[in-house]
């Protein structure tokens, strides 16, 4: 079987900050309580204009899966790495808790996860994926804003939109090749 | 809808096997938590070893949507959402839904019957462990106690929708002689219940989904989530959707509509007249529909004549050439138009005839029963549990608050009505309060009002699955399995497409926690052989009689989570055949309301100015709470873990204020102190709350102490007509705390 690359798009117009995201991803992955634990969030951009002329955007956001790593690049004992399908792994046993790695995202994706001893992130549901399941932010999501597939295959949704819309990912200027897609 | 639901199954079936190898999964914490437990001996430990998918619904807010319970080892692992739900909650799980895994293992729920210690007061939670036995016997002692001493109206029973086993406790309230149950629309929905079921026969719900034109007062459905209304909003038609939103915050949906006005509070009515003016004088109504299908158009016509524009554009504070174009644009777009009503009704006083008014403006331009259009509800039937109340020979008066608005429902009563005459004792007193997971204590306006009903109580027995504020204040408290643990009985949810729900346990209750209907079975067996005998039926054989006609719902229910007919609406239903009005049609001139000496056509009043240095408090939901229920959740609270006031930043120049700082927030019935949150959000006469905390109950460990309740501020002014409680009229003053 060939392997996969896999991205996440997401077309944010259709948040609406409910974070049902992140409180299934927490509930999915043993994130333990607290609110500077999660694999995922979603930011309430800053308000636009001046009462009552306003607007606002919700922006989700989570690890990367960047194809340049610079989390890997810095990870003293190869605890993360990248699988065969792009995602981007920690290896709790390897984990010695130095928190380079989370100095080196340039996304603050990634928390140190007190009850595993050893820092997390998301995995794109790699344990779903392998069942046939969606990752569980997508499967969970009211409006649809996150779509999650195979770039590998060109007729996957998240090929066919990436295709058909403009898009773009956050701080390109840091050259990490992200697999998140935000469409425009 | 035929798109959507193609989208589903490829959604399901997109993913092949990958090539990567399985990542470790960290272990639950959930587990940790049960392991520690049944070490202590505190519980057993989990069995039932193995994996299953439950399927059940959820029931942590109204809408019911449907989940898969992935259970491993005996412990719920995950609440993934049930595709075959689509048609109603489009397959998917909110904050809520998904947080509500932690309802089962949250270390605050109610683990065993509690009584009030002996000597000390209510409200100081005092609690000691009892058993069922003792419980039970307590409850019933004191029912018995209050008949012969009063009579049997004198117990209240208070109850609330969404849990699908209210009906029982109802029924309990029936057979025990009490006419006085309490339920949650004149909290909630009532105008919108009398304003569009004056005009239609019935409350419809608006085809969102088809819809190419909506507007919207304040029904905040990027927030106050409902589905499938929520979900579509976004989801629907994409570019060729029109939302107008209403709202004096610049809420979450204001973020996505395409025009946000921050109307003047309780000026709605204006903005909806002024439309009617427009439409009719420029001759934009569907005259064949109004001819066919309603009564009273020529009555509206003269009537609307004063109601301009420009007129408006005072009132409202929305430009007259908004009104006018936007007035267009709806008749244009009509039927697929609908001006949604939304749920929560209770805004001002005069929230009847204001919902009146956006039922007259959707019938002129024929939003009925059309595709895109207001849709009556289609049902599925459900066998009936028939009971007959024990006759008593004695004198039962009827209901407390008879006669206090124009239309009580028998059922649900009025709130502020009642408790204003039970603190009367008029006519008679009110002794004993029985509570099926309402929680007044946060919703009814005026805390210390409610507080003091409660303090004239012989008893109080609160049955819940959490320790409200409601009951912290009560002499028994009695916990039920939630609605993880529980078998509910088999609910039909009315809709454009109707559907069957239910709910089947995930696990065996935990702790000492029951089923309701073995609670309420227990009492009445206490009470009197009379009683028990209308309870005299297993929950299996309940489920059984509800499908007596047709078993095969049953049967999906148990292997699909839900019953459906059609995964297409029926549109046109009513066509042809009398609507449940006095004339059979869609009464635009309501002759009902003018036998009752009401309007008879909605006529504007004007709200009550916002005097010099204070501030009209407005409240709201937001998608993370169910209204005084989930606050304390753990998923949830490390989301939002306390409210605020919204402030505009004029107005807190002005004052001196500043953002993040405490504040004193009073009104003429109470005080709270929480966190000021200056934002644009907001118009510069209001301030707004989210509903939810400032709880009373320390047991709510993770909210107690943080943020202010509405409850304690919010005057219990209501509706005459349907006894709505109008949250919307209370001014505040703002001071550095
Ligand atoms: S679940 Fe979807 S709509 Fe809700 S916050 Fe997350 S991405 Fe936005
Ligand atoms: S893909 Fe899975 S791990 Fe990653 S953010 Fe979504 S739910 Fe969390
Ligand atoms: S909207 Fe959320 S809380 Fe309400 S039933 Fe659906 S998932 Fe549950």
């Amino acid at each position: 079987m060939s392997n996969k690359r896999y991205a996440m798009v997401l077309d944010t117009r259709k948040c609406i900050d409910c974070k049902a995201c992140t409180v299934a991803c927490k509930a999915e992955n043993h994130v333990p309580l607290g609110r500077e634990n999660y694999r995922n969030w979603v930011m309430e951009e800053a308000l636009r204009g001046r009462y009552p002329n306003l607007g606002q955007e919700f922006t989700p956001g989570q690890c990367m899966h960047c194809a340049n790593t610079p989390c890997k690049r810095v990870c003293p004992t190869k605890a993360t790495g990248v699988n065969a399908d792009g995602i981007v792994t920690v290896e709790n046993k390897k984990c010695i808790g130095c928190k380079y790695c989370m100095t080196a995202c340039p996304y603050n994706a990634r928390y140190y996860n007190e009850e595993i001893g050893a820092v997390d992130k998301c995995t794109f549901c790699e344990h779903r994926i392998l069942t046939g399941r969606e990752p569980a932010c997508v499967e969970t999501c009211p409006t649809r804003v996150r779509v999650f597939g195979d770039l590998n295959d060109p007729n996957s949704e998240v090929s066919l939109l990436l295709a058909k819309h403009p898009h773009r990912v956050m701080k390109p200027e840091m050259g990490t090749k992200p697999y998140l897609f935000y469409l425009i | 809808m035929a798109r959507l639901l193609e989208k589903k199954v490829s959604r399901r079936h997109f993913m092949g096997l990958s090539s990567c190898a399985l990542a470790t999964i960290a272990i639950g914490s959930q587990v940790k938590v049960l392991k520690a437990l049944a070490k202590d001996g505190r519980i057993d430990a989990p069995t039932g070893l193995g994996s299953k998918d439950v399927y059940s619904s959820c029931g942590m807010c109204v809408n019911k949507c449907g989940f898969i319970a992935r259970v491993k080892d005996g412990v719920i692992q995950k609440l993934d959402p049930n595709p075959e739900f689509f048609i109603r909650s489009r397959a998917m799980l909110c904050a809520r839904g998904n947080a509500g895994v932690k309802v089962v293992y949250d270390p605050d729920r109610l683990k065993y019957p509690l009584v009030r210690v002996e000597g000390s007061k209510r409200g100081e939670g005092k609690f000691r462990r009892a058993t069922w036995e003792e419980a039970l016997d307590l409850v019933a002692k004191n029912m018995n106690e209050i008949k012969d001493k009063y009579s049997r109206a004198s117990v209240m029973f208070a109850s609330t929708e969404g849990t699908f086993s209210e009906h029982f406790f109802t029924q309990l309230a029936e057979c025990y002689g009490s006419p006085n149950t309490l339920r949650h629309p004149t909290l909630c929905l009532s105008s919108n219940i009398q304003g569009f079921g004056a005009t239609f026969g019935t409350n419809p719900t608006p085809d969102v989904l088809n819809a190419d034109f909506i507007i919207m007062s304040g029904a905040n459905r990027s927030e106050a989530l409902m589905t499938p209304d929520s979900i579509d909003l976004l989801r629907g038609d994409g570019g060729k959707r029109k939302l107008i939103y209403l709202d004096p915050r610049f809420t979450k949906t204001s973020a996505k509509a395409d025009e946000w006005y921050p109307i003047k509070p309780g000026t709605d009515m204006a903005f909806i007249l002024a439309m009617i003016h427009v439409i009719v004088t420029e001759n934009l109504q569907d005259q064949a529909f109004i001819d066919e299908f309603t009564v009273g158009f020529e009555q509206l016509v003269p009537h609307v004549a004063p109601y301009t524009p420009e007129w408006a554009a005072t009132e409202c504070e929305i430009p007259a050439a908004d009104i006018r174009r936007i007035a267009k644009e709806f008749a244009a777009a009509a039927p697929r138009a609908v001006y949604y009503q939304g749920r929560r009704s209770s805004f001002m006083a005069n929230d009847t005839q204001m919902r009146r008014a956006m039922a007259i403006l959707n019938a002129i331009v024929g939003n009925w029963d059309t595709k895109g259009g207001l849709i009556p509800n289609a049902n599925i039937e459900l066998t009936k549990h028939d009971y007959l109340a024990p006759w008593y020979d004695e004198d039962i008066p009827g209901r407390l608050d008879e006669g206090s608005v124009t239309y009580l429902s028998e059922k649900d009563g009025a709130w502020p009505a009642f408790r204003d005459r039970a603190l009367a004792a008029d006519p008679y007193p009110i002794k004993g309060m029985m509570v099926y997971k309402q929680n007044p204590l946060a919703s009814v306006p005026n805390r210390a009002k409610t507080l003091k009903l409660m303090e004239q109580m012989d008893f109080i027995c609160t049955i819940d699955i959490t320790m409200s504020d409601t009951a912290w204040y009560s002499d028994v408290v009695l916990p039920e399995a939630t609605y993880l643990e529980r078998q509910d009985p088999l609910e039909a949810l009315g809709g454009i497409v109707p559907v069957v729900a239910f709910r089947q346990p995930c696990i065996p209750p935990m702790f000492e926690s029951k089923e309701s209907l073995w609670i309420i079975q227990e009492i009445a067996k206490r009470l009197s052989e009379e009683i028990a005998a209308e309870f005299d039926f297993t929950m299996e054989e309940h489920l059984h009689h509800q499908v007596k006609h047709n078993p095969q719902i049953l049967e999906d229910l148990r292997t699909k989570g839900i019953y459906y007919e059609s995964t297409e609406p029926n549109y046109g239903r009513t066509r042809g055949t009398a609507l449940k009005t006095k004339s059979g049609k869609i009464e635009i001139f309501s002759q009902k309301y003018a036998d009752n000496g009401l309007d008879p056509l909605p006529v504007y009043t004007r709200p009550t100015a916002v005097p010099s240095n204070r501030y009209r408090l407005l409240v709201g939901r937001h998608a993370y709470f169910t209204h005084g229920t989930t606050a304390n959740n753990p998923y949830l609270h490390d989301i939002m873990p306390e409210n605020t006031l919204w402030l505009n930043p004029v107005e807190a120049q002005k004052l001196g204020l500043k953002n993040g700082q405490m504040v004193k927030v009073r009104s003429a019935v109470g005080e709270e102190k929480l966190k000021l949150e200056v934002t644009q959000k907001i118009r510069p006469d209001s301030v707004y709350m989210a509903h939810g905390f400032g709880v009373l109950s320390k047991a709510q460990t993770n909210i107690y102490g943080k943020g202010g309740s509405d409850a304690a501020l919010i005057e219990e002014k209501y509706c005459p007509i349907s006894g709505n409680v109008a949250m919307h009229e209370t001014f505040v003053e703002i001071l550095p705390a």
